[in-house]
């Protein structure tokens, strides 16, 4: 791949302006060889690839703030996504199974893999290096045998273990016996760390009979067994003999991150039976899968390759397949001729870019195989600027997959003890997506493919020194077979999925302290995020064993070691989930977790905070909260209107919400600090009264201080932009452009000459705001506003042109303003939501006496009982303190336990205490409370008021949004009643329940008013005779009379028309009846459908003797 | 107090004492008068004493990063110099010279600004102090700090090239119809308190329950002489009715210690102003306005039906 850079760079600015996708020119370069002919390297241009912001591509890396500011973005820019259709998308974090690891598994699934098939599998997913990956589930059978399972060709290829084994290598039945059962001794029968049973060698009496029973007995006879059943299958080996098919599919399909060294694959097919076996004699537990230790994510660049290659093979393949057709067709086709190859190569390559580009731009990875992920279409989102908490929660939050959101069980919505600390257990959406989309701590990090320095890791000679550390440490390297015993004697080291060795259960400690020594003194044979899984013996626990990992995507937080270095410092150590579940952590906050002095701690959490995500960090003093609160306010604090940026001048966001006079919080935690929150405030310091004053403030309603939001408390704007490209709107082939009327009258001074609105312009509802020149017709079509508000155009960018150079492409933002009123949604950082009831009076809102000060808000104190939020009262005496301190409070969450163990111990048992004096200092009550006196009448309120400035935001459900009204309007063509929908103009449906309400009130005249009169009041003319509302028919016999009328030049009175029955041909008995204009339709359907729909009116006329068929 | 009896007159003088006057804050004492009194004095002084403020912008030319209406909001905020609101000029919507729509000598005052950055290395700062009035009378409130030195309100910083021109009209009108009108920054009122402690009882105390009792009020209220050991009320006023001190008494054992009422025909007041007008214009002009709104009432009722109000407002 080559660096496609342009010589005029393009700027992500100008791709999101442009509506147009941050994207290089995308050549590969392909050698190709004939026979043994010269190779021929050629480069085929494959489109385009859409580049990541800030990526070694990017032309904003390794910018400053400065020249970021310049290029028109964020200066605290992190990339990070990429841009489509000038829109962000970011690819979304999955979780996978972990890889290169036996996982030991129970699933009912399992069963229906075929007669004899039980529940119980070893499932390992191997990770080539490449990152694609295949996963072989190794199933057990009832009759003790084994099946070794893997996806072919999409469908399960399910083969009998020991066919496997004894293709892997040269070996023996008695070879295989000796390795099988080498982890059952009879001497010891239970005991701590046994895994295996007598059983064992039963069963590995059967896997060898299997296949001598389909006399099968050399390697070679295996492989020809496995290379017959797969060659017509295998794509490119169709000529190729027996041996080299099976040879391909143990490289390619069986477990591939051993790539071709199939002692290693021997060994660890051997490792998964002794497993599987040990979780069939429930000698071990089975793993879960739903536990993040047995995890890890699926990262943005791993997607693209492992879709990339599969994308490039699919090009081979048909290019071939169009090689191979004209080969056929064309005699004189000569396949050395490269410029006729490069014909046939070039064909395909376009598709390559463009699934990439549909990839990021729709989420959907459109292949034939699953290529072993999870789901396929919703692998990428849009990053909303919304404000930073929605911002920064897009690329913090893993996804558990789309399969499990339809699922009914919610086991997989647990919340763990595993995820402790790498996944935020209060930063969760609640409704469908609970427990599924998750959020990563503030602190934890996914493992990559770079060191700290930012290079490459060589993986290899990470593996070959750490072999090496190992062997000092006291392993006994097995090259190539395996030992001959088995845990509890000696565990099994496994790096990355590979057995590399063995160590004694009573030295193994040692070695794990060693290497855990290696990774604080960075030792380069252990790299900083090395995981060194060490499953200790156990009763019938997980599958003991020595589990290292330096694999990437892998979840890593760093916690304190508390091994005493010679320069005594604390030193930090990365772990993962895997060993975190078999190490001892402490936490300031827990004490020893009950384990006493049996299991001294190893490690110690670096703070309690490190457990919560960025957005749930902010919640100040969250652990004096109710905890579903703390989830509400995550959901919320994501929904506040906020600065969703600096370069707000920049954005194109097709919505960005825009608070006019944010503050910065009094009451804030360190991580506030920590994230320059300061950049994107979200709210205000609202001076805050608890109490019940109006009746305005049930149920969570609010009141508002007029006279404070006059004074531009909560004052926001929304800004939308809609891009107009005329070129794409076209249907018939005629230019179009932007252009003024010449008449004055056509045309208003908000459209400046250029047919584009002037900047800073107001414009009302239907006025006209730019306006479009058809160069075929020569008419000139304005554009008027829609919607039911003002609007002021913000800025006009032009974006493109096109061959004649004629303006076609540009951006409008038209602003509109969103002041507080009655209806829009405001918070607390306490999951305490409410909406504005009333925007009351300055002079008719409670007063201190000695301040004067007046509530900016009101909220009633029901609010607390029940939802006991303390932190938001212990934010009210803070902020109060705060303020007259003049001093930001620190409201680090846990703060009091981290403070207990320093030197300066907490002076106070509560927050409360160490606050109140400094209340008290200033004049005020202890408890934050004080006199206020009615507004009204000038008279002190009988009870003290809890009053002092609470940070409030602004959520961005807006009424102005929302409201819906109707008195006329438009109807619905069919039914001639009142459509719906809030966009086109329509009504509220009144429902049946609606009806219901007002029938078991009695109010019938009210219920005919809405749902007759008000809707589609119709009066139709039936015939009493043959009961038919559809049959009659004007009779204009007056017609002659009435035109003249007209030319006498009378006035045309309309005379009552005349009705006759079609049916009866006569206009005797003919009535007019009220009716709902649907019931007239209803006759209409039925009619269609060969019945009649007969009326029988109360003054009914003797009709003449008629077919009834309703 | 005692209550009349029916048809006996409620008529009362009140009494005001200032005990401090300075340009935007003032301190008085309203006696003789009750609570109701008292707070229309207060509402009326926040929200219907006339100021002018700007009320219309025209932007020419805004290139700041501040949007129109931002800057026509802060510009409405900025307190102007209203000594002339009173009386000299009319209300937009009274005004017979105009026609009501209030670009006239007698309803509105017109101000400009232009502010252009060309300094390269640092921001201008486009204040209260860069708007031009065409009457001198009506010009923004000089904030000067304690050094004197007069920088005015910011309204935009602008930096190289950025350019602010508008012309803006301001006008007269009251607190209740936007706050930008409202010449009180705080006026408040709080019941004088009748503090008398119970001598005897307290003589019971030793000296450090004195002491811890005198520290329990938030407020310093109270205090020991140093001589005479006795507790001694220093600064009634300070006292916030939050009853810290009675039930710091109650936990002591000694109820009754003090008893605290508030005297409910005696207010002290407080008022500090925008600057628009000073605090004695301010508290001259609510009474004015409350006068002219008690005629309009007597004026709407000629009869004579509120006779007892008529007297009482007639004085007699």
């Amino acid at each position: 791949m080559k660096d496609g850079r342009l010589e005029q760079p393009l700027y992500p600015q100008e791709c999101r302006q442009g509506r147009i996708s941050y994207s290089g020119e995308f050549k590969v370069e392909a050698v190709f060889q004939f026979n043994d002919g010269a190779p021929i390297r050629q480069t085929f241009n494959f489109g385009h690839l859409p580049i990541m912001l800030m990526s070694k591509l990017c032309h904003l890396r390794g910018a400053d703030p400065r020249k970021l500011i310049y290029h028109g973005e964020e200066a605290t820019e992190m990339g990070g996504y990429f841009i489509s259709g000038g829109l962000e998308r970011l690819i979304r974090i999955l979780i996978l199974q972990k890889r290169n690891y036996p996982m030991g598994m129970v699933r009912g699934a399992f069963i229906k893999r075929g007669a004899g098939y039980t529940d119980k599998a070893v499932v390992m997913r191997c990770v080539h290096h490449d990152q694609s990956s295949v996963t072989v589930k190794l199933y057990y059978l009832q009759n003790g045998s084994a099946r070794l399972g893997f996806w072919f060709a999409g469908r399960e290829i399910l083969l009998p273990v020991g066919i496997v084994l004894k293709a892997l290598i040269d070996t023996s039945d008695r070879e295989i016996f000796a390795s099988l059962t080498c982890c059952y001794s009879d001497k010891r029968e239970r005991g701590k760390g046994v895994v295996s049973t007598q059983l064992i060698g039963e069963r590995t009496q059967i896997i060898l009979d299997e296949v001598r029973a389909l006399s099968l007995f050399t390697r070679t006879q295996c492989l020809v067994h496995i290379g017959k059943y797969f060659r017509s299958a295998m794509e490119g080996f169709e000529k190729d003999d027996y041996e080299t098919v099976a040879e391909a599919v143990i490289k390619d399909y069986i477990l591939v991150h051993l790539q071709n060294d199939n002692h290693a694959k021997f060994n660890l097919l051997i490792f998964m039976l002794q497993k599987l076996y040990a979780l069939v004699d429930q000698t071990t537990s089975p793993d879960n899968p739903d536990a993040l230790q047995f995890q890890e994510a699926l990262l943005p660049g791993h997607l693209i390759t492992v879709f990339l290659k599969d994308r490039i093979q699919d090009w081979l393949q048909k290019s071939k397949r169009l090689i191979m057709e004209e080969i056929t067709k064309n005699k004189s086709f000569q396949l050395n001729n490269s410029l006729e190859i490069r014909k046939f190569l070039s064909k395909y390559t376009t598709s390559v870019g463009r699934a990439i580009e549909t990839l990021i731009k729709v989420g959907r990875a459109n292949s034939q195989s699953m290529l072993d992920l999870p789901q396929r279409e919703g692998m990428t989102i849009q990053a909303e600027r919304l404000n930073f908490h929605r911002y920064i929660s897009h690329f913090r939050s893993v996804h558990r997959g789309s399969s499990f959101a339809k699922m009914r069980t919610t086991t997989v919505r647990k919340l763990l003890p595993e995820s402790w600390g790498f996944l935020c257990p209060v930063h969760t959406p609640d409704g469908e997506p609970c427990g599924l989309l998750n959020h990563m701590t503030s602190i934890c990090r996914i493992s990559s493919c770079y060191n700290s320095e930012g290079a490459i890791k060589d993986f290899q000679k990470i593996k070959d020194k750490l072999l090496v550390e190992l062997v000092r440490g006291g392993m006994i390297p097995l090259l190539p077979k395996m030992e001959h015993t088995g845990p509890p004697e000696i565990l099994h080291v496994h790096l990355d999925g590979c057995i590399v060795g063995s160590i004694a259960s009573a030295k193994i400690e040692e070695v794990v302290n060693y290497l855990r020594r290696l990774k604080l003194l960075a030792h380069p044979a252990t790299p900083e995020d090395l995981e060194v899984g060490y499953v200790p013996l156990s009763l019938g626990g997980a599958y003991p064993g020595l589990y290292l990992f330096t694999s990437p995507a892998r979840f890593v937080r760093p916690v304190k070691n508390l091994v005493s270095l010679p320069d005594g410092e604390p030193r930090i150590e990365l772990i993962g989930p895997f060993e975190q579940a078999f190490m001892e952590i402490r936490c300031p906050d827990g004490g020893d977790g009950g384990r006493k002095k049996e299991f001294p701690a190893t490690h110690e959490e670096i703070h309690p905070t490190a457990i919560l995500s960025v957005v749930a960090n902010l919640t100040p003093w969250s652990d004096h909260n109710q905890s579903p609160r703390n989830m509400y306010q995550c959901q919320m604090a994501k929904q506040t209107m906020g600065f969703c940026g600096q370069a707000l001048k920049y954005r194109t966001d097709v919505k960005a919400f825009h608070l006019q006079t944010p503050q910065s919080p009094i009451v804030r935690t360190a991580t506030y600090k920590k994230y320059h929150m300061d950049e994107f405030p979200s709210g205000t310091n609202a001076i805050v009264a608890v109490l019940s004053y109006t009746g305005y403030d049930m149920e969570d309603a609010m009141i508002l201080n007029k006279s404070a939001v006059d004074r531009g408390m909560f004052r926001g704007d929304i800004f939308q932009t809609e891009c107009i490209d005329l070129s794409a709107k076209r249907t018939e082939n005629v230019p179009e452009i932007f252009a003024k009327s010449p008449l004055s009258r056509d045309t208003n001074n908000v459209i400046d000459s250029d047919g584009l609105p002037r900047v800073g312009e107001t414009v009302v509802p239907y006025e006209q705001y730019y306006s479009i020149y058809n160069t075929l017709t020569g008419a000139i079509r304005p554009v008027r506003l829609k919607g039911t508000e003002p609007a002021v155009i913000d800025y006009v960018a032009l974006n493109g042109t096109n061959s004649k150079g004629s303006l076609q492409k540009v951006n409008i933002r038209l602003r509109r303003k969103r002041n507080p009123i009655i209806g829009d949604k405001f918070s607390s950082r306490h999951g305490q939501k409410g909406v504005c009831s009333q925007l009351w009076p300055d002079i008719d809102m409670p007063f201190s006496a000695n301040t004067g000060m007046r509530p900016d808000l009101i909220i009633n104190p029901h609010a607390f009982p029940s939802r006991m939020t303390i932190a938001m009262l212990i934010e009210s005496i803070a902020a109060k303190a705060g303020s007259a301190h003049g001093k930001f409070i620190d409201a680090t969450p846990f703060a009091s336990s981290v403070k207990e163990d320093g030197e300066n111990r907490c002076k106070y048992d509560s927050i409360v205490d160490e606050l109140g004096p400094m209340l008290a200092s200033y004049g005020f009550n202890h408890h934050g409370t004080e006199v206020l006196y009615s507004g009204l009448f000038g008279t002190e309120l009988q009870f003290e008021i809890f009053i002092g400035p609470v940070y409030y935001q602004r959520l961005r459900h807006m009424v102005s949004d929302k409201f819906q009204v109707r008195t006329t309007g438009r109807i619905d063509q069919v039914t001639k009643q009142p459509i719906g929908g809030r966009k086109h103009g329509g009504g509220i449906r009144f429902g049946e329940m609606e009806r219901d309400a007002l029938l078991a009130h009695g109010a019938s005249y009210l219920l005919h008013d809405r749902l007759h009169t008000c809707s589609d009041y119709h009066v139709a003319d039936v015939c009493s005779l043959c009961g038919s509302l559809l049959s009659a028919t004007v009779i204009n016999s007056d017609t002659q009379k009435k035109s003249k009328r007209h030319m006498l030049g009378l006035n045309t009175v309309r005379p009552a028309k005349n009705f006759a029955c079609q049916a009866c041909q006569t206009n005797k008995g003919m009535e007019t009846v009220a009716m709902p204009y649907v019931f007239r339709y209803l006759a209409a359907e039925l009619a269609a459908m060969n019945i009649k729909l007969d009326l029988r009116l109360s003054n009914r006329r003797e009709a003449p003797p008629s077919n009834e068929s309703c | 107090m005692e209550r009349p009896a029916a048809g006996a007159s409620y008529q009362r003088f009140p009494r005001v004492r200032i005990r401090e006057l300075r340009d935007e804050y003032a301190k008085f004492e309203l006696r003789d008068t009750d609570a109701s009194m008292a707070n229309a004095l207060r509402r009326v002084m926040i929200a219907e004493v006339p100021t002018v403020a700007i009320d219309l912008v025209e932007i020419e030319s805004n290139s700041s990063v501040l949007t129109d209406e931002f800057i026509a909001h802060r510009l409405g905020l900025i307190p102007l110099t209203s000594s002339a609101a009173m009386s000299a000029m009319r209300f937009s919507r009274d005004c017979d010279a105009c026609d009501g729509d209030g670009s006239c000598e007698y309803c509105s005052i017109e101000f400009h600004l232009a502010a252009r950055a060309t300094d390269s290395g640092q921001t201008l700062e486009v204040t209260a102090m860069d708007l031009r009035s065409t009457d001198p009378k009506v010009c923004p409130v000089d904030q000067a700090d304690a050094a004197g030195d007069s920088r005015g309100i910011l309204i935009v910083k602008l930096r190289c090239g950025q350019e602010l021109r508008l012309r803006a009209i301001a006008r007269k009108g009251i607190g209740k119809d936007h706050a930008k009108w409202s010449p009180a920054a705080t006026v408040t009122f709080m019941y004088e308190p009748d503090i008398c402690i119970n001598e005897e009882l307290m003589e019971t105390l030793t000296l450090e329950e004195k002491q811890s009792w005198v520290e329990s009020s938030p407020t310093k209220v109270f205090d020991i002489d140093p001589v005479t050991q006795q507790v001694t009320v220093v600064d009634p006023e300070a006292y916030t009715y939050d009853d810290e001190v009675i039930k710091k008494a109650e936990a002591m054992g000694k109820p009754g210690l003090v008893e605290i009422n508030a005297k409910e025909d005696s207010f002290v007041f407080t008022v500090e102003t925008t600057g628009a007008i000073t605090a004695y214009e301010l508290i001259m002009n609510a009474i004015t306005v409350l006068r002219q709104k008690l005629d309009a009432i007597r004026l709407q009722d000629d009869d004579g039906d509120l006779g007892e109000l008529d007297a009482h407002l007639v004085g007699g």
